[in-house]
């Protein structure tokens, strides 16, 4: 398979650091995956063939270890990946209502990506926030809590900017409550 | 010696051997899927599920601790194992599901469970008569299913490569086809993708399946995800008559089985041969069984005018035969063997003329270097080279042979398609009169003058020496025109054979091929010569030359039958060269 994609010297010596850290180069496959979708954004299957390569394993593994995490974008993906829960804690409180709005609000469905690159949606299993429901998670990284129409807004207006939100804090009931 | 416990009968055993290898090796079942003998045992389909426990023993003493009946105290596992992966170890009790209603109960809950998203297609499955999954599911699984909701949709008639096609519904998960391309045939070129309830095996994006070995991943699955290709949809299993065979397109000489139905072959799947091929057989050899179907010579031709051949009666054919012998000196008449005729047919066709009065006998090598690997393929290309060389015929190149046809003047060849792998151009075969035995049609017997239908690996009994010095015998699969399933004692009737007629309008007798075995035709040239030379069947042609020629000391088909094939003595691994 023709490889347009390609690892800089940085990734390289990241990647040595993390395969000595392991006996056997197996292991190495998701953090060089990780570094993979640092690097491109996505571990499409030419990256998938390029991770193979690099750490000299069966693409045929690489595949298989990629396919089974869905943290792992598997085709380009827009710049902001937002991920709505809508597993049972969340569907209860609106994480539908939410994903729909945000369906308006970019004109794309669940699973696409905006025209301009910078957004997808994503309807995604329990990521186990109940407390904080309705949530939502962008490009695996910041969790947004409690969810409403407006705090998307200003969600999505922050990173039209590039601005990620600041990660919050919010205290189970309990805790709240001795303080 | 250690003993172990199996359903209240003690076994003894050596080593640390698995405990289902160990059940199955006594006769005895549990079910299971994704354990094969010759691959890691990842006990992932938890099948073969036992209830296990072992002696209290005290530590200081070494002394089974006993209850007040004087029995041993029995420490259960808490939970049931997969005896596949379970280690054997002294004193081990263990209740398979004979013994045990908790195991029977296990076993067809986690039955179940795989059934749960496996499609109910049986009726349109290829696997469907030799699937463990059917089998296992008639014998210890649940009557019914309680899942009532939709099952899970997979890809459908996905081509993995060139020969396998993948049905995911229908998998499993069981991981031999993985296992295999990691363990066996070493090209890793599966995996198992999206795991989770939508798992199925694939190559990664944009590579194929095409591992020489591939076809064997068909064989080994339990179910109908992995089908063959070229196989798929053209027989029920339970149509076939299987009668054990070799594979002639190389020198291995893998243990195969042919799968015939109304005198046609249809497949071929590799027979377990612990000293040849073990499971597995190259996906290159499946493809023969078509050379025993089409093309196929039936009755003699003779070249009539310029280069078109006529198709003419047997007794034409062998007054031919004669009087071109005649017409000539045996010294005119160059002899020529085949390494990929068998060792019985080599052997008529060299005393018949050695009687006659010919005294040297060639045969060209068929050898591609480079073309083996360490596995089942070999540069031999044909199986019969060391049996040849056995007989005394003698290695020829080429250009020695080019040579010694054109100072012939009659040319018989046995069964090798000269012509057609490059040995000779059909220009070389224009001078002297050429008398070819032949299986198929080829170039080769379009360019001589007679051609005699001789039958082929499928269509007798043979036997064939490999590459490593052992001898192994085919069995007659297809009827020709002068056999008959239900009066010749060495072939096998499938169900359809036994019980279709001729009236029926699934046979066909075009099927059956106008063509003699070598020996007979060679009893009928000798009478016409009146030579001193009589053939009975091949199996006595092989007594015969067990004790003429030493090299066949101690062979016949009674020891090969039991044994597996013989490793003829004073043969060892040489290769062959060209």
């Amino acid at each position: 398979m023709a490889n347009n994609y390609e690892f800089t010297p940085e990734d390289l010596k990241e990647i040595e650091t993390i395969k000595a850290k392991f006996p056997e180069v197996m292991p190495a496959t998701l953090p060089t995956l990780w570094v993979a979708q640092r690097r491109f954004g996505h571990v499409e299957p030419e990256v998938q063939h390029l991770v193979a390569e690099t750490l000299d394993l069966p693409v045929s593994h690489v595949h298989g270890v990629a396919t089974f995490y869905t943290q792992y974008y598997k085709e380009k993906m827009g710049k902001y990946v937002l991920d709505v829960c809508t597993t049972t804690s969340c569907q209860l409180c609106g994480g539908y209502d939410m994903l729909h709005y945000l369906e308006n609000k970019l004109g794309i469905k669940a699973g696409e990506t905006t025209k301009d690159g910078m957004f997808s949606i994503q309807s995604v299993e329990c990521l186990g926030a109940c407390g904080y429901a309705p949530m939502m998670q962008i490009t695996n990284d910041v969790y947004v809590n409690n969810l409403t129409e407006e705090k998307l807004d200003e969600v999505i207006e922050s990173l039209k900017a590039d601005k990620m939100p600041e990660f919050e804090s919010v205290g189970m009931p309990q805790h709240t409550e001795r303080s | 010696m250690p003993e172990i416990f199996i359903d209240g009968k003690r076994y003894e055993f050596e080593g640390k051997p698995k405990l289902l290898q160990f059940i199955l090796d006594n006769g005895k079942e549990v079910p299971f899927f994704c354990y094969h003998p010759e691959m890691s045992a990842p006990a992932n389909c938890r099948q073969c599920y036992v209830k296990v426990g072992t002696p209290v023993q005290n530590r200081e003493t070494g002394e089974y601790e006993l209850d007040e009946n004087g029995e041993r105290v029995i420490r259960w596992f808490p939970k049931m194992q997969t005896s596949c992966s379970m280690e054997m170890t002294d004193g081990m009790v263990v209740h398979t599901q004979e013994s045990s209603e908790e195991v029977a109960r296990a076993q067809k809950d986690t039955m179940e469970l795989i059934l749960i998203n496996h499609p109910l297609d049986c009726p349109i499955c290829d696997q469907a008569g030799e699937c463990p999954l059917q089998i296992q599911t008639y014998k210890y699984g649940p009557e019914g299913s309680r899942f009532e909701v939709k099952k899970v949709h997979k890809p459908k008639r996905v081509e993995l490569g060139p020969r396998v096609t993948l049905d995911a519904e229908r998998c499993i998960n069981c991981t031999r086809c993985v296992r295999f391309t990691e363990e066996i045939s070493g090209t890793h070129q599966l995996t198992i993708a999206s795991r989770g309830d939508k798992n199925y095996p694939i190559t990664a994006p944009g590579m194929e399946f095409d591992d020489p070995y591939s076809l064997n991943t068909v064989d080994i699955c339990p179910v109908g995800a992995l089908t063959s290709t070229d196989f798929r949809f053209k027989a029920r299993v339970w149509e076939m008559n299987q009668t054990p065979s070799i594979d002639i397109t190389g020198g291995k000489g893998t243990n195969v089985d042919l799968w015939t139905r109304d005198n046609l072959v249809l497949r071929l799947t590799p027979r377990y041969n612990e000293n040849v091929n073990t499971h597995w057989m190259p996906d290159e050899s499946r493809m023969a069984y078509t050379k025993f179907n089409e093309n196929r010579i039936s009755r003699p031709s003779i070249k009539a005018d310029g280069d078109n051949q006529i198709k003419t009666s047997w007794n034409n054919a062998i007054e031919t035969f004669a009087e071109k012998l005649e017409a000539v000196k045996p010294a005119d008449v160059l002899v020529l063997g085949s390494a990929h005729a068998s060792v019985e047919e080599n052997y008529a066709l060299m005393k018949t003329f050695s009687t006659w009065g010919v005294n040297d006998f060639h045969f060209s090598p068929d050898v591609k270097e480079g073309f083996g690997d360490d596995f089942l393929l070999t540069d031999d290309q044909a199986p019969n080279t060391k049996g040849v060389k056995a007989l005394g015929f003698s290695e020829t190149s080429a250009e020695d042979l080019k040579a010694a046809i054109k100072s012939a003047k009659v040319v018989v060849l046995l069964n090798d398609e000269l012509v057609d792998r490059g040995v000779l151009g059909s220009e070389d075969l224009k001078k002297p009169y050429v008398i070819s035995l032949a299986t198929n049609e080829t170039e080769t017997s379009k360019s001589t003058d007679l051609v005699i239908p001789i039958t082929c690996i499928a269509e007798h009994a043979a036997s064939y020496v490999n590459v490593e010095g052992r001898i192994q015998r085919s069995l007659p699969a297809k009827e020709t025109k002068y056999t008959h399933r239900k009066l010749d004692l060495e072939m096998s009737e499938g169900r359809l054979d036994r019980y279709g007629t001729n009236f029926d309008n699934w046979v066909n007798e075009d099927n059956k091929v106008d063509c003699t075995p070598t020996w007979e035709l060679m009893n009928n040239l000798g009478k016409r010569l009146g030579l001193s030379v009589q053939f009975g069947t091949s199996r006595e042609i092989m007594d015969e030359i067990a004790s003429s020629n030493s090299s066949f000391e101690g062979v016949s088909y009674e020891k090969m039958d039991d044994e597996n094939g013989i490793q003829l003595t004073g043969m060892n691994k040489e290769e062959v060269s060209a």
